[in-house]
């Protein structure tokens, strides 16, 4: 009976012990769910996106597939932040045991320049010069798709934080190398409506960038309303290029519509222009969207004007959580340029990109090997803890990501900005409600 | 008034305040693509260039007055340069408008690159000065007082252009020159510092437009891309060189972006180029077009 006891005794201290080491890494202890785990965060002082190297030796190599040239630079640039600041602390902490060894984490730029052919370019490159482990990316359905299926011909894993396409992991689009972090068009017009559900209003125009984002956008939000505002009224619809100019016309229109509120799916610039003609001719009117947190844009609209804005994200990361003050402490030194109000907090598409990285990498050392087969095998239907301690499941019939999501209402004044209105209670909106239904059209997930 | 007038009303000072911006970016190009013949494709990177400048001025200064003074000046001594150093030597070279085609595309691209590493990628945002911010009431309408200072800042310059250009010495020798520059070299006139001045004068223009957009734009690295484009439209629908002609096209085609967003918003991206393609068809010299 003696031995019987001891022998239980070493194995609970066994377990123990192994949990606490497997605590450097990037998952939690053993015995508690596996996740993400602020504390386990290592020192992050002196760290700077701008002087980040690369370590030396055998490494796991990530291609950052972004724009880091052509208009859409600012979008590589922030990619490039949340990149560096995950692979700074996973090699902070010693980075990652795969292979028998501890590995770092090396970053490579495969430059989209927002183009597909650039693109197509910059992922063969990756993978056949460079020799990635995994291929990150990137903003954009059109050019995902390109690195959907060249993940599939070489057999790269292949993570997708910036595209929101409903349709990316259905029918012959869908790949085992391609997982899909980021939330969809469906969970977003899904989110916007169950919130309303609990809102006043119910008078909605639709103002929206002319291409596929922007239809798809609208069609999940009018979906939404349908099944959980029913009441509602869809009082405008309109489609305005990309980066358009005057958005006092679709404006007029607004007005006279007797619309309580514009839904939008634009994106910087126009996010910001449409927000700041709007309140230039007097019209203010609450925006609700899912790229409204453009600190710039809000700073130039000041607090009144950027009040009572309605803003939906996968993820929303709370003043108190952990690794909110880490970032934002490390932040305060950081050089051009990454020293702007757009890096100063770990916002929702900061975080959510780095979300994603520390679940691959856990994924990864999960696997104990960066081979694409091994890694999909531990990804597929693993239960995962995030950034602010909520449930993530990557379902394995289609790679997308079950979970909760959440919306805000900015008001000012509030704990993150003085010019502007922000974030404050957080309306968590759960899973149940936004979750696209399992494709119909693969044989995966019947 | 009904608010359907109302909404009428607003649709057509949208397109009047809309169509004279076009006709402050398209006049300096008028200049330089219609009277010149130079194929200037970074006249939309000069009007994004002074966009920054003014952030800058602003910055220092906190005057958006001296940015409008400054800003576009700066853009004007750039004009200078590219046109002795480089434009110059292109038209030198006998390929015709095909090396002032690809140098300015360079140049444009250049210059797109250098707002990058100066100033960022991010977009960057000017407010509206306090003088001009607010509305006003126009028949029971609320107006921004900001989109009629720019209606009247085009007028402005257009009838300091108009002066300058039909009314001076100055402006015969200009006209003069673009006409026929071998006569008027032969009557002692220095043509090349004429046309580097004209160059100059038409990017201070692009710079005038660029600072009047700001406030109602983010201003990041592509600002320059559509607003060049659509003032091309203006310069090839008004006319090869005619002032009034581009106004009247920068007018016409203001007002048909708004109510095309109002009556026809699905076609309304396509309006603006499918009237260019008409009057190409029936009328290739443009509107009220001199020259050919």
């Amino acid at each position: 009976m003696r031995v019987l006891q001891r022998t239980i005794w070493w194995g609970v201290a066994a377990t123990v012990l192994l949990g606490v080491t497997l605590g450097t890494g990037p998952a939690q202890a053993a015995g508690a769910a596996r996740g993400f785990n602020a504390s386990a965060v290592a020192d992050m002082t002196g760290f700077d996106p701008a002087k980040f190297e690369n370590p030396s030796g055998d490494v796991v190599k990530i291609g950052v597939l972004a724009p880091f040239s052509g208009d859409a630079a600012s979008v590589g640039q922030i990619y490039w932040a949340t990149g560096t600041w995950v692979a700074s602390d996973i090699n902070r902490r010693g980075g990652i045991t795969v292979d028998g060894k501890k590995k770092k984490i090396a970053l490579i730029k495969g430059d989209t320049m927002g183009k597909p052919a650039n693109t197509k370019q910059a992922v063969e490159k990756l993978c056949l010069q460079d020799k990635v482990d995994v291929l990150w990316g990137t903003a954009g359905s059109h050019l995902t798709a390109i690195i959907q299926a060249e993940a599939d011909k070489y057999k790269k894993l292949h993570l997708n934080s910036g595209s929101l396409s409903d349709t990316l992991m259905e029918g012959k689009a869908f790949t085992p190398y391609t997982f899909q972090h980021i939330w969809t068009t469906h969970s977003v017009g899904a989110t916007l409506a169950k919130f309303f559900a609990t809102r006043q209003e119910r008078k909605f125009y639709i103002l929206n960038q002319d291409y596929v984002f922007g239809h798809e956008l609208a069609e999940s939000f009018k979906a939404g309303l349908k099944k959980y505002v029913p009441d509602a009224q869809i009082v405008g619809e309109d489609f305005h290029p990309l980066f358009n100019k005057d958005f006092a016309p679709y404006l007029t229109k607004v007005k006279a519509s007797g619309a309580e509120m514009i839904f939008t799916g634009d994106w910087i610039p126009d996010s910001s222009n449409l927000l700041k003609q709007s309140r230039q001719m007097g019209i203010n009117l609450p925006v609700a969207g899912i790229f409204l947190d453009d600190i710039n844009g809000l700073i130039a609209v000041g607090p009144e004007g950027s009040k009572g804005l309605v803003f939906a994200s996968e993820l929303l990361i709370n003043f108190q959580d952990g690794i909110q003050h880490k970032w934002h402490e490390a932040w305060k030194t950081w050089a051009a340029p990454y020293n702007t109000p757009l890096y100063e907090w770990l916002g929702s598409t900061t975080g959510a990109y780095a979300e994603s990285l520390y679940w691959l990498l856990d994924a990864m050392e999960r696997a104990g090997s960066a081979d694409a087969e091994k890694v999909i095998k531990v990804w597929e239907g693993d239960e995962w803890t995030g950034l602010i301690g909520q449930k993530l499941t990557m379902r394995a019939c289609d790679h997308r990501v079950v979970r909760d999501t959440y919306v805000t209402e900015f008001v000012s004044p509030n704990k993150w900005y003085k010019d502007c209105a922000f974030m404050d209670k957080i309306t968590t909106i759960p899973a149940e409600f936004v979750t696209l239904p399992q494709p119909k059209d693969s044989s995966r997930c019947k | 008034m009904s608010p359907e007038t109302q909404m009428y009303l607003a649709q057509g000072i949208h397109g009047l305040a809309y169509g004279m911006l076009l006709f402050l970016v398209a006049s300096g190009l008028t200049l330089i693509f219609g009277m010149m013949g130079i194929l200037n494709i970074a006249h939309g990177a000069f009007f994004m260039l002074s966009a920054y400048l003014c952030v800058t001025v602003l910055g220092a200064t906190g005057s958006y007055w001296l940015s409008l003074l400054i800003a576009p000046l700066g853009v004007a001594l750039l004009g200078i340069l590219v046109e002795r150093f480089m434009l110059r030597r292109a038209q030198a070279s006998g390929m015709g408008h095909i090396a002032e085609l690809l140098l300015t595309l360079g140049v444009s691209l250049v210059l797109a690159e250098a707002v990058k590493l100066t100033w960022g990628t991010e977009g960057l945002q000017v407010n509206v000065p306090s003088a001009l911010a607010g509305l006003v009431n126009i028949a029971g309408l609320e107006y921004p007082i900001y989109r009629l200072f720019i209606i009247v800042l085009s007028l402005v310059v257009l009838a300091l252009l108009s002066l300058v250009l039909f009314k001076t010495r100055l402006g015969t020798i200009v006209r003069a020159a673009v006409s026929d520059p071998g006569m008027v070299s032969a009557l002692g006139v220095n043509t090349q510092i004429v046309f580097m001045l004209v160059f100059g004068l038409g990017s201070w223009m692009a710079g005038v437009a660029g600072v009047a957009a700001a406030p109602i734009l983010t201003v990041f690295p592509g600002l320059g891309d559509q607003i060049g484009m659509d003032a091309f439209v203006v310069v090839v629908v008004g006319g090869f060189g005619s002032l009034f002609g581009a106004l009247l096209a920068a007018l016409f085609l203001g007002e048909l972006n708004a109510f095309g967003i109002q009556f026809i918003p699905k076609l309304s991206p396509v309006l603006m180029f499918s009237f260019m393609a008409l009057v190409l068809a029936f009328k290739p010299t443009g509107l009220f077009g001199e020259r050919e």
